[in-house]
């Protein structure tokens, strides 16, 4: 019986060599040019991928991060090297260029660079547009299911009604979750005062006894599943949830709109900065671009790329004008920081 | 003697790699983590080199202290059940005959080389409001509306059971599978009861193979999170999931250091603790 | 020894069925049109197509099971090495190095992953393959040597004994008797092991370089913009090809064992 299982192992880790010798096998040997992308996963349709190949020979390494802190974590002890082109949040960004890890675009090998569109412009991140280039914009939203909640949600304050007892869905960012108490009180997403962050804990505690989930991916499944019958999410899954149920009602909050842009940058040490250049000038197409924005589902922050993407679309993806009065969550000091990481805390023991 | 000598000498040859590799790649960097622990953080990345006690007077704020019970709660509940559902389940696999032991060995494998995460998804599918549980119940007109099973305490237990199930499984066939069970019927054979000789030869022989089985289980249940995110809603706060946050959205490196050195001692405490009390002391095994 | 009672073979059925329930969930939606996962629309193939089609998935299905490979190859000879090499040589340092070797799996992936990104760029390894093997060994060893342990203690070592009284040289008594004895033991935690590795993530994604992606960071990043029916048929030929490497590995083991059994025949006829 010993002697069976010896050989069986035996032809198991055989089999196993031969899979992995055939597979480096297969490795290429050439030398070619390269482009090392580093965003999250999904954020370009593959017929942009590959059309950029196609066109100029650059092989293109698309790796993933899960956080925008594991990738500035990364960044630091790399010493902005090892990746060529990174797309992130802007709070990030800015904290990057701060650490110097950002380097200066060189807006001559940038053509396009006109196409983007302004708004998005000179935000605080990059006031002088020097180190980035917008791609894509986000509003976390309320979406709800009209034959269900019985009444019309019109703000944040809605989701505190004693109907929706363990029935709502949430992101789980805690500067976005803490904001929205923060809003319903009419104060700034980005108050440092410490005792209106307490108070907000405290008016957050009392949302607890309606929260049926937190979740920070694919949160519109619990609304599409009918799990939740309303639900506060980010922009992309206000739209994948329209896209499955039309039903469903979308409720722009009247306390006032959370704003959030990610851009595209060169760390500073980037072996291969030339192709980053290249790759920006690519996606700054305006046919390129609308393919870019139909496929992730954020605001479309091309201007140029507006006619271009699909009647059906254009509602969700071009911004409306009043949309742009939003207020963009920023760095705080670190006292402030720490208080919405602790009252978020206790708000989730609350909900258990 | 010169033969003892060098009979020695190859044994020690043996244990180099691990010794080389646990000290290069394990100690090195939890020493850092140890020292992580006991600086300030700095403004936007890493640390400054202030030397501060401050990370661990936070771990005692009341918010923290309890992550912590809840997170032992959580671990020695699904432990329990893992040891009461495992137990018997290698036990009995040990006494297949040798064609079906393979098979069940393949059988607990298989699901494992598929992702974990896939696995959990695979099970809210059926568990969630309207789900495929809900669809056939209600389908066989046994309730009426929808269990809301999902995102409560029970439904991160087992799922949590559920992971770490089979390496309970294993440790304990691999220990009952050599089981001299000639002992066993000595011991009936003697007078024993079915029970009593389970507790005096079986359970004693099989020890080092539940305790291996134990410390796979509770070990990494004190530190996972995610089955408690998925399942739980995210409502859960566990020791891992705040590690988690301090060291991304707070960038607070040396407090989450902090936090992973008390997970540790912690555990080991716990470890130590839970060998005493079962007199597996003498046992090879860890700690 | 006696046989189980049928209530003891209906226990091990249920349980190994109830594993199976999200397996075969998994499965069948891997065939769902539509592309929300929660939703059943009708049958189709097209994520497989869509699979076949994307090529990242094939580079880090192929960089996955190179990383399988030497960090189950590096635990099964550090681990078994060292789990004997204990049993022999009994000293305090032992339970030392056996404490610290379990941390790994004691401690939350995700500091890890941080402390090996910083602990690496110290020693200036170049983020990519090598730094993946590193990390995954370091959380793979536990499973062999504790596996591999708990067959080891008790173990009678007269038989050991008794072939070096025979005059076999150390080597050939470990290989002959020892190593036998504890080759299950070995075997399930290198099973143990490839799964974890298969597995990992959060540490992953730390230490990994630009130019290489692996299968579980491509699948949670994936999950994470949207459960796809494209994960599930992954699941599902994954799956499949597991399956069939066991068949496989069956089918060869027991010729072989055939083979042989037919040599010792003919010695014994002889």
């Amino acid at each position: 019986m010993k002697k069976g299982i010896k050989k069986r192992a035996a032809a198991l880790i055989l089999i196993m060599t031969c899979i992995v010798a055939a597979c480096s096998g297969c490795k290429k040997s050439e030398e070619e040019k390269e482009l090392n992308l580093y965003t999250w996963d999904g954020m370009f349709p593959q017929e942009v991928l590959d059309g950029f190949e196609d066109e100029t020979g650059i092989k293109i390494y698309y790796s993933n991060f899960d956080y925008d802190e594991d990738m500035l974590a990364k960044l630091e002890e790399t010493k902005g090297g090892d990746y060529d082109l990174v797309i992130a949040d802007d709070y990030i960004i800015e904290l990057a260029i701060k650490e110097g890890l950002v380097q200066k675009l060189d807006k001559t090998k940038i053509s396009n660079f006109s196409n983007i569109n302004s708004l998005y412009q000179g935000q605080f991140y990059d006031e002088t547009d020097e180190y980035t280039v917008p791609y894509g914009a986000g509003i976390p939203l309320i979406v709800y299911d009209p034959a269900v909640v019985g009444f019309e949600i019109t703000g944040y304050a809605d989701l505190w009604d004693a109907s929706l007892k363990d029935s709502v869905a949430i992101i789980g960012n805690y500067r976005v979750i803490d904001g929205i108490a923060l809003k319903t009180m009419e104060e700034s997403f980005n108050t440092e005062d410490l005792s209106v962050i307490e108070a907000a804990g405290e008016k957050l505690k009392e949302l607890a006894p309606n929260i049926r989930v937190i979740n920070d991916n694919n949160t519109q499944d619990f609304i599409i599943s009918g799990e939740v019958s309303a639900a506060f999410l980010y922009t992309s899954q206000v739209n994948q949830a329209l896209a499955a149920r039309p039903d469903l009602k979308v409720a722009y909050p009247k306390e006032g709109l959370g704003f959030g842009i990610m851009a595209a940058f060169v760390p500073s040490m980037a072996p291969n900065a030339d192709e980053a250049h290249q790759f920006l000038e690519y996606i700054l197409r305006p046919e390129v671009s609308a393919k870019c924005f139909e496929y992730i589902g954020y605001y479309c922050t091309n201007k140029a790329a507006e006619e271009y993407i699909s009647e059906e679309l254009k509602d969700v993806l071009v911004v409306p004008e009043s949309v742009t009065e939003g207020e963009i969550i920023q760095n705080i000091s670190e006292e402030a920081e720490e208080l919405h990481s602790k009252i978020w805390n206790e708000f989730k023991a609350e909900c258990d | 003697m010169t033969m003892k000598k060098r009979k020695n000498k190859s044994i020690y040859l043996m244990l180099v790699p691990i010794y080389a590799f646990t000290i290069i790649f394990v100690l090195f960097p939890i020493l850092y983590m140890i020292l992580l622990s006991f600086l300030s953080k700095a403004e936007v990345w890493g640390v400054v080199k202030e030397v501060t006690l401050d990370n661990y007077k936070k771990i005692t704020e009341p918010l923290y202290i309890k992550t912590f019970l809840d997170s032992i709660k959580l671990a020695a509940i699904s432990t329990g059940f893992v040891v009461l559902l495992g137990y018997p389940f290698g036990y009995f696999m040990a006494k297949l005959s040798k064609k079906w032991k393979r098979r069940m060995m393949e059988l607990i494998m298989v699901p494992f080389w598929t992702s974990g995460l896939m696995r959990l998804y695979g099970w809210i599918i059926v568990f969630r409001s309207n789900g495929t549980l809900d669809q056939i119940l209600m389908g066989l007109h046994i309730t009426k509306s929808p269990l809301k099973l999902l995102y409560s305490y029970e439904a991160v237990v087992v799922g949590m059971i559920y992971a770490l199930m089979p390496f309970m499984v294993l440790s304990v066939y691999s220990s009952a599978e050599k089981m001299d069970w000639t002992l066993v019927e000595a011991a009936r054979d003697l007078g024993a009861t079915k029970f009593k000789a389970f507790i005096t030869i079986t359970l004693k022989q099989t020890m080092p193979g539940l305790l291996s089985g134990v410390i796979l289980t509770f070990v990494p249940s004190m530190g996972m999170f995610f089955v408690a995110d998925l399942l739980g809603g995210n409502k859960i706060v566990l020791v891992g999931s705040v590690i988690q946050e301090q060291l991304t959205k707070g960038r607070n490196l040396p407090f989450a250091a902090a936090m992973s050195v008390v997970l540790m001692l912690l555990t080991t405490m716990l470890i130590s603790l839970y060998k005493r009390v079962t007199g597996s002391g003498e046992m090879e095994g860890l700690v | 020894m006696k046989k189980n009672s049928k209530l003891t073979n209906f226990y091990l059925a249920l349980m190994i069925i109830i594993t199976y329930i999200p397996i075969v969930i998994t499965v069948v939606y891997s065939f769902n049109e539509s592309k929300i996962s929660t939703i059943w629309s009708g049958i189709s193939l097209k994520w497989y197509e869509e699979l076949f089609r994307d090529r990242d998935m094939k580079e880090a299905l192929r960089n996955s099971l190179v990383l399988a490979f030497f960090c189950c190859s590096l635990s099964a000879i550090i681990g078994t090495l060292g789990a004997v090499g204990m049993s022999k040589v009994k000293t305090k340092a032992n339970h030392v190095i056996e404490y610290l070797a379990t941390i790994p799996i004691m401690i939350p992936e995700i500091i890890l992953g941080m402390v090996f990104l910083a602990v690496f760029s110290l020693l200036s390894i170049p983020f990519g393959m090598t730094t993946l093997v590193i990390a995954h060994t370091s959380f793979c060893i536990p499973y062999v040597l504790l596996n591999v342990k708990a067959r080891l203690a008790g173990m009678d070592g007269s038989l050991e004994e008794a072939a070096r009284d025979l005059g076999a040289g150390r080597f050939r008594a470990f290989i002959d008797i020892v190593l036998p004895l504890i080759t299950p033991a070995i075997l399930s935690g290198v099973l143990l092991s490839f799964a974890m590795s298969f597995d990992d993530v959060v540490i992953s994604i730390f230490v990994t370089g630009p130019k290489v992606n692996i299968l579980p960071v491509k699948i949670y990043t994936k999950i994470k913009t949207g459960v796809t029916p494209e994960i599930n048929a992954l699941a599902t030929v994954l799956l499949a090809a597991t399956v069939l490497l066991l068949f496989l590995s069956g089918w060869i083991g027991r010729r072989a064992g055939r083979f042989e059994n037919k040599e010792d025949g003919n010695e014994e006829r002889n």
